[in-house]
């Protein structure tokens, strides 16, 4: 076994993860606090990428830039899907959540299908193609960008959780509806700031995926399945178990890849999941850290 | 609609339907039906476990491609005709409903549709790796074998219309008789309330178990009669997510958990998606869909009980007074 090859394909998989990671974080922060799972987030993280990819092209303002602009509008997209749908469904069965935001994955995807056509964008950014260069291995700058951002959120998302009143009166809502009202806490407040906050990571997500990726409206779904794998691989809830599952399963796929299969990859991860959900439910870092 | 009128409904339809294919000539209009009738059958099956067994299956596409490439294969490489290759996709498909079964049905809500995913994404998966024997993405055509019954292979598609029509009323038929017999009262009584039904003796697990059975036995056979009415499969045709959410689409816009809700929601659904192609086809992808997803939305949000209730609603519930519910005693 070649070592520089082992090394670059456990980095690539660590940095591919920071993204999943970056993906599952928010969705992972929607079930911690509604105890519901979003199907459509990976649309959202699309949805994005188009906001991105517009900023870039018409109003030649760069992913990086752009951030906080694309933050807001996921902060309003998400606000209006809460208020107008999500909403409507809470204390329902899950399957009307699961549905509902199947449909709405359903057709979010579609409508932008309808608008922009099926066409692949990209954007033009110098940084695309720059990677630091170190004993034969290397290092894509977008992705150690992705990567790190990852990082920050996770830790912000944390004290978020844990060091703020927001925060800990969402923990409050997830731990008990009703005592958490009998303290004074309004739930939906704290829903509706938990799947707003959820819809900016993926928001987010979707920024620092745009130089990297190509934008085209099933985009999200290539990280929906994914992501899901990794929020239940680190704990349905868990931040610090979305880091983890993210950067465990990127390396798994950037291994099987390499070294069994292009095409089964996917395949591990899938395994993976299903042997997580059987022998532990709660996920391998559940309970511990929220 | 009084009770004699209600048993008569299903009778007449059924005459205008038999009658359609001696009027109608054009393959396409021919098609529509065939695939009304196809993913009514599919939602009948879905509906043992989706609607009375009350577990979410995202993951039925895995049936539908074992059916459809068990029956294929077996003409490709032993000249079988799927008569036979059918009962075997659809023994094959028994046999993976118990390695999906057993292990899901311990999951709960959100878990269970997850697992289900996965499972149709790993089928998905191993059919395009296995490109030798599968064809891979590449897909596989039917061998032409000239027009013989034995291989389904007809000139018109009139034959796959009646097929399609014959599956569709055995499938009805038998999920009447279960409605009235045991199982489908255990399914009711789970459905209801798992853990009530456990503690008077209903084995839940067991009675999931042979739902999903039947269930995935019944999706194979309509994979099969698919593939050779249509003459070429694919994984992403065959075995997708989207396969399996349509097909638990169909049911819940009908209405779940009703026998007559996955026929009412399959002519919705095809009807809805063609009628969009035919006249909004020239915009561009996509717009089918968006009607699709928010009729979805919008019966999860205001007719959760499925379109079938606008029906039922002028008939009052078998076996309950309305005077009890008006009192607040039925339990």
């Amino acid at each position: 076994m070649n070592p520089t090859i082992f090394l670059q394909t456990t980095l690539n998989g660590l940095m591919t993860g920071g993204v999943y990671a970056l993906v599952a974080v928010g969705l992972t922060l929607i079930f911690g606090v509604m105890k519901i799972v979003n199907f459509a987030q990976g649309e959202f993280v699309m949805l994005a990428m188009y906001v991105s990819w517009m900023l870039a092209t018409f109003a030649h303002i760069g992913p990086y830039p752009g951030l906080l602009i694309v933050g807001a509008v996921m902060f309003g997209l998400g606000y209006a899907a809460f208020k107008f749908l999500i909403v409507r469904v809470i204390g329902k069965p899950d399957e009307a959540f699961i549905l509902l935001t199947l449909g709405l994955s359903i057709v979010l995807q579609n409508l932008v299908l309808v608008i922009f056509g099926a066409e692949y964008f990209s954007i033009d950014t110098p940084i695309k193609d720059e990677a630091f260069h170190m004993g034969g291995l290397s290092l894509s700058v977008p992705r150690l960008i992705a990567f790190l951002v990852a990082l920050l959120m996770v830790a912000g998302l944390s004290i978020l959780l844990n060091r703020t009143d927001l925060g800990r009166a969402m923990r409050a809502t997830a731990e008990s509806r009703e005592v958490a009202t009998l303290l004074g806490i309004n739930p939906i407040r704290c829903f509706t700031i938990a799947f707003a906050v959820g819809i900016v990571l993926a928001g987010a997500a979707g920024v620092l995926l745009t130089p990297m990726f190509y934008v085209f409206p099933g985009v999200g779904t290539l990280f929906n399945l994914t992501a899901f794998v990794v929020v239940v691989l680190g704990g349905m809830g868990s931040v610090t178990g979305a880091l983890l599952g993210g950067l465990i399963i990127g390396i798994v796929e950037a291994l099987s890849s390499t070294y069994i299969s292009l095409d089964l990859s996917q395949l591990f991860t899938f395994l993976i999941f299903l042997a997580v959900l059987f022998i532990r439910p709660s996920g391998l870092f559940g309970g511990a850290a929220k | 609609m009084n009770p004699k009128r209600a048993k008569l409904l299903p009778l007449a339809l059924l005459a205008v339907v038999l009658a359609i294919p001696v009027f109608v000539h054009v393959p396409y209009y021919l098609h529509i039906c065939f695939m009304i009738f196809l993913f009514a059958t599919m939602g009948m099956g879905w509906n043992l476990i989706g609607g009375y067994g009350a577990q979410l299956s995202l993951g039925h596409s895995v049936f539908f491609a074992i059916g459809a490439y068990t029956s294929v294969l077996f003409v490709v490489y032993k000249s079988l005709t799927p008569l036979v290759g059918g009962l075997v996709g659809m023994a094959l498909a028994v046999v993976a409903s118990v390695i999906i079964g057993l292990p899901c049905f311990r999951l709960l809500g959100p878990y269970f549709a997850l697992a289900t995913i996965a499972s149709g994404e790993i089928t998905r998966t191993l059919l395009l790796h296995f490109k030798d024997f599968t064809a891979g993405a590449n897909g596989v055509p039917i061998p032409f074998h000239g027009t013989n019954p034995l291989f389904l292979q007809f000139n018109s598609k009139a034959p796959y219309y009646y097929l399609a029509l014959a599956m569709l009323v055995v499938v009805a038929s038998i999920m009447r008789l279960m409605e009235k017999a045991k199982i489908g009262r255990y399914l009711a009584a789970i459905r209801e309330d798992q853990q009530a039904a456990e503690s008077l003796g209903v084995k839940s697990s067991q009675i999931k178990m042979i739902a999903f059975m039947l269930s995935a036995a019944i999706v194979a056979a309509c994979g099969a009669l698919y593939a050779f009415t249509v003459g070429y499969i694919d994984p992403d045709s065959v075995a997708s997510v989207n396969l399996s959410i349509e097909i638990a689409v169909v049911v819940i816009v009908g209405g779940i958990g009703t026998l007559w809700g996955p026929v009412l929601g399959a002519a919705v659904v095809v009807l809805l998606t063609e009628l969009t192609n035919m006249f909004l086809g020239g915009l561009r992808g996509g717009a089918n869909l968006v009607l699709y997803g928010t009729l979805l939305i919008v019966v999860i949000l205001l007719k959760p009980e499925g379109l079938i209730s606008f029906f039922n609603k002028f008939r009052p519930k078998q076996g309950v007074d309305k005077t009890q519910i008006a009192h607040g005693t039925h339990a």
